[in-house]
């Protein structure tokens, strides 16, 4: 009898998928071949998150297809929460694939391996790597941003903000400290932009050994402000949590992937931010116009204020009246080439408000226990630097949690 | 003072069974449809692509079924395995920490198993993963013979032991972690040399994969135990009672301890036949198997063919519902999970409402 109602149990089963699969042969198909274009998606996330870094992808991708005229609601295949898990991850390009995607986005550093052996499985289909460092010459690339040019920014704005209530001690709550590239170059950048208008700034690195994690987050802004008596809280975490703490205890802050002003909005000062829209739509062009020439025209992606990827998002009324100029200045050289964050020549702000000016002088970049990086004058680190091998800091930042 | 009561079903129809899970699957699939609706989003087209496990219009069908055999093969082997030990009333629900270490012992043999000749390794993976898993298990039962500890607490500790054990190996970055891809500066998971990687059948453009086979001898094996040999007898009498057993001249300990040793080593051949068919290894290899698994032992009501068929239809329900939401940018696996979800608990509540009724008091005394 045991046998015979679990034998049940699946003819049940089988019976209901093929009324489902009867119900459904009139409409299969439909609409799939209205275009020809079909853009893939991987997220480490879902995205209907309302913030956060898939968040920020998906919202770049939609908008990048309406852009170059592809409805997102039709022309966009997504696999949502994927683990960095080789076999997940083929999977979900298989899947991808067998949709008839002809670009496919993976937008987690985990994706690496499954997207490389796949881009060669699949020659005809374009493969795009989020903060990656692989590629090959024909249909793989990776793409990540400058978001340290946005990081110098934010930075000039805690830097005037602690001018003025006189006190040198900046806070920043880090996922990671010196182990990965992305965040110390962040705080670097940071810490610079601190410095290039306060140069007693002093930034206080704690460091939650973790992407997300709200509790920690809040822990760490609270600690940074009763402890280290912070005036403002810099961020490179997941949620606004740095920032409500810094609101509910009267300090300042920057965010990080959104305009937090909302969340804090008598503390936040302003958010470095990406646009991945920009990134987004290119490579979407390139792969519509020719597949063939996908490498040449894109190819591995790596821009920053000058192409809009990253930026700072609109300075809050909390901001002193200084910072608007000198940000503006600090972007326009960055824009157009004439200076990058980690060279040998150093940026100070000077001036009141109306007439705020910048003066560059050649100095040495030196780090924490202050050998040299860059020599005064020299040129701008490498990329490969930036977005690889940097596992130091800067002089002027400390960890507190070391 | 109860108004109602429980009462267990006389008989056992099977015209009322049909009926009962027929009724529950629709009832859930119409709880999923109102949802889809609210989303603007037609449920029979949904549907229809989620039982196809969207093969309709796929151009790469064929890797859509290889890739629902690679979530039914360890699916299948787990719930056997837990099965045995069930059947035993040895509840081991530590079946994701014995298929985790069987699957770093595995992955160990495979990254160093460059220039090897790939059935050399694969053998050695599988019997490196069978060897650790089985000693876990026995462990445990030992624990259980010797000192009477409570199996449910230690097998459940091993899933999460094993579990920060792998995600410890994945998080460092040192000399000595040949787990790791040496090039990259972020610590991240490496592949297997071509040696371990696991071949198949060619069958035109579609592979099948030698796991599938042994996983259906397997299944076939565990049938014939089970059912014609002295062992499989000796488990479902320890199963029925321990005392009658031990008055039967049963050598309890030594059952348990040789049932949990078979039960554990098969999950570590799933670990072995996963990792080598995946070529690399993840802390989320399992793909839940440990605990999935316990849910299809007992919808099976512990019968192997059961097993085999409710492998399956698991395993249709898990990619079909990754399958159709991929062909819906507003819908997330979150509403996949909470389907199959709804799903598996209505059909639980329909197995019970078929072998149990609820009456007033009053009537069951008159009964």
């Amino acid at each position: 009898m045991k046998k015979l109602i679990s034998l049940l149990v699946s003819a049940a089963l089988a019976v209901t998928s093929v009324f489902a699969l009867a119900g459904c042969s009139g409409t299969k198909g439909s609409g799939n071949e209205a275009s020809n274009f079909k853009v893939g998606a991987i997220y480490i996330n879902s995205q209907n998150d309302t913030a956060g870094y898939t968040y920020a992808h998906h919202h770049g991708i939609t908008e990048a297809m309406k852009k170059v005229g592809l409805d997102p609601a039709k022309d966009l295949y997504i696999v949502d929460n994927v683990p960095e898990d080789d076999e997940k991850v083929k999977q979900a390009i298989d899947q991808l694939a067998g949709n008839g995607c002809n670009i496919i986005f993976g937008i987690s550093f985990g994706y690496l391996n499954a997207m490389d052996e796949k881009a060669k499985e699949y020659p005809d289909i374009i493969f795009s790597h989020a903060t990656g460092y692989l590629s090959n010459d024909k249909n793989f690339n990776n793409y990540f941003g400058r978001i340290y040019q946005a990081r110098y920014l934010a930075g000039i704005a805690a830097g005037y903000k602690s001018l003025a209530l006189g006190n040198n001690n900046i806070g920043y709550v880090s996922a990671w400290g010196t182990e990965y590239a992305e965040t110390c170059s962040g705080i670097n950048a940071f810490a610079m932009g601190c410095m290039a208008v306060n140069p007693d700034a002093n930034v206080n690195v704690y460091e939650i050994y973790t992407w997300g994690d709200q509790e920690k987050e809040r822990q760490a802004a609270e600690l940074l402000i009763d402890t280290y008596g912070c005036c403002v809280i810099a961020q490179h975490c997941d949620s606004a949590q740095p920032q409500i703490v810094a609101n509910e205890k009267g300090v300042y802050g920057c965010g990080y992937n959104s305009d937090m002003t909302k969340e804090a909005p008598n503390a936040h000062l302003a958010a470095p931010v990406w646009n991945w829209d920009a990134y987004y739509a290119t490579a979407m062009k390139a792969a519509m116009t020719n597949p063939a020439t996908f490498m040449t025209e894109v190819g591995n992606y790596y821009e920053g204020l000058n192409a809009g990827l990253v930026d700072v998002s609109a300075l809050s009324a909390n901001c002193e009246p200084e910072t608007k100029e000198a940000v503006e200045i600090a972007k326009k050289m960055m824009v157009n080439g004439e200076w990058d964050v980690f060279s040998g020549v150093k940026l100070s702000f000077s001036g009141a408000a109306g007439s705020v000016t910048v003066t560059k002088a050649d100095a040495d970049l030196l780090k924490d226990d202050g050998s040299v990086i860059v020599a005064a004058g020299g040129a701008s680190v490498d990329d490969g630097v930036i977005q690889g091998s940097m596992d130091y800091y800067v002089k002027g930042v400390t960890q507190v949690n070391k | 003072m109860r108004k109602y009561h429980l009462v267990r079903r006389a008989d056992s129809q099977l015209r009322r069974t049909l009926i009962f899970y027929a009724a529950g699957i629709l009832i859930s699939l119409a709880i999923g449809a109102v949802i889809l609706a609210c989303l603007g989003i037609n449920p029979f087209e949904y549907y229809g692509r989620m039982f196809t496990i969207g093969l309709v219009g796929n151009r790469y069908g064929y890797k859509s079924i290889e890739g629902l055999l690679k979530i039914f093969v360890p699916l299948l082997i787990t719930s056997l395995a837990l099965s045995l030990s069930f059947k035993m009333r040895f509840w081991n629900i530590g079946g994701e920490g014995e298929f985790l270490i069987g699957a770093i012992c595995a992955s160990c043999i495979a990254f160093n198993s460059t220039g090897m000749p790939n059935f050399v390794t694969i053998v050695l993976m599988c019997l490196a993963a069978m060897i650790s898993s089985g000693i876990i298990g026995i462990a445990i039962a030992a624990l259980k013979v010797r000192f009477n500890t409570n199996e449910t607490l230690m097998t459940l500790m091993i899933n999460y032991i094993m579990l920060y054990v792998i995600r410890y190996i994945g998080d460092t970055k040192a000399p000595w972690n040949f787990f790791l891809r040496e090039d990259s500066e972020r610590p991240i998971f490496g592949s297997f040399p071509e040696s371990a990687v696991m071949g198949g059948i060619p069958l035109g453009k579609f592979t099948l994969l030698w796991s599938v086979l042994i996983a259906i001898i397997l299944t076939v094996i565990v049938y014939i135990y089970l059912k014609y040999t002295k062992h499989g007898y000796e488990i479902s009498v320890v199963g029925d009672s321990s005392a009658t057993a031990k008055y039967a001249g049963m050598s309890v300990g030594k059952i348990v301890l040789r049932t949990m040793f078979i039960s554990s080593a098969l999950i570590g051949l799933a670990a072995a036949l996963t990792v080598s068919s995946a070529g690399t290894i993840s802390d989320t290899i399992t793909n839940d198997v440990g605990w999935t698994g316990i849910i299809v032992a007992w919808l099976s009501k512990l019968s192997v063919p059961a097993v085999f068929v409710t492998s399956i239809l698991i395993a249709v329900l898990q990619y079909g519902c990754q399958a159709a939401a991929t062909q819906y940018p507003a819908i997330d696996v979150n509403y996949a999970d909470l389907l199959q979800g709804i799903i598996l608990f209505s059909i639980l509540v329909a197995d019970f409402a078929a072998n149990f009724k609820i009456v007033r008091k009053e009537d069951a005394n008159n009964a």
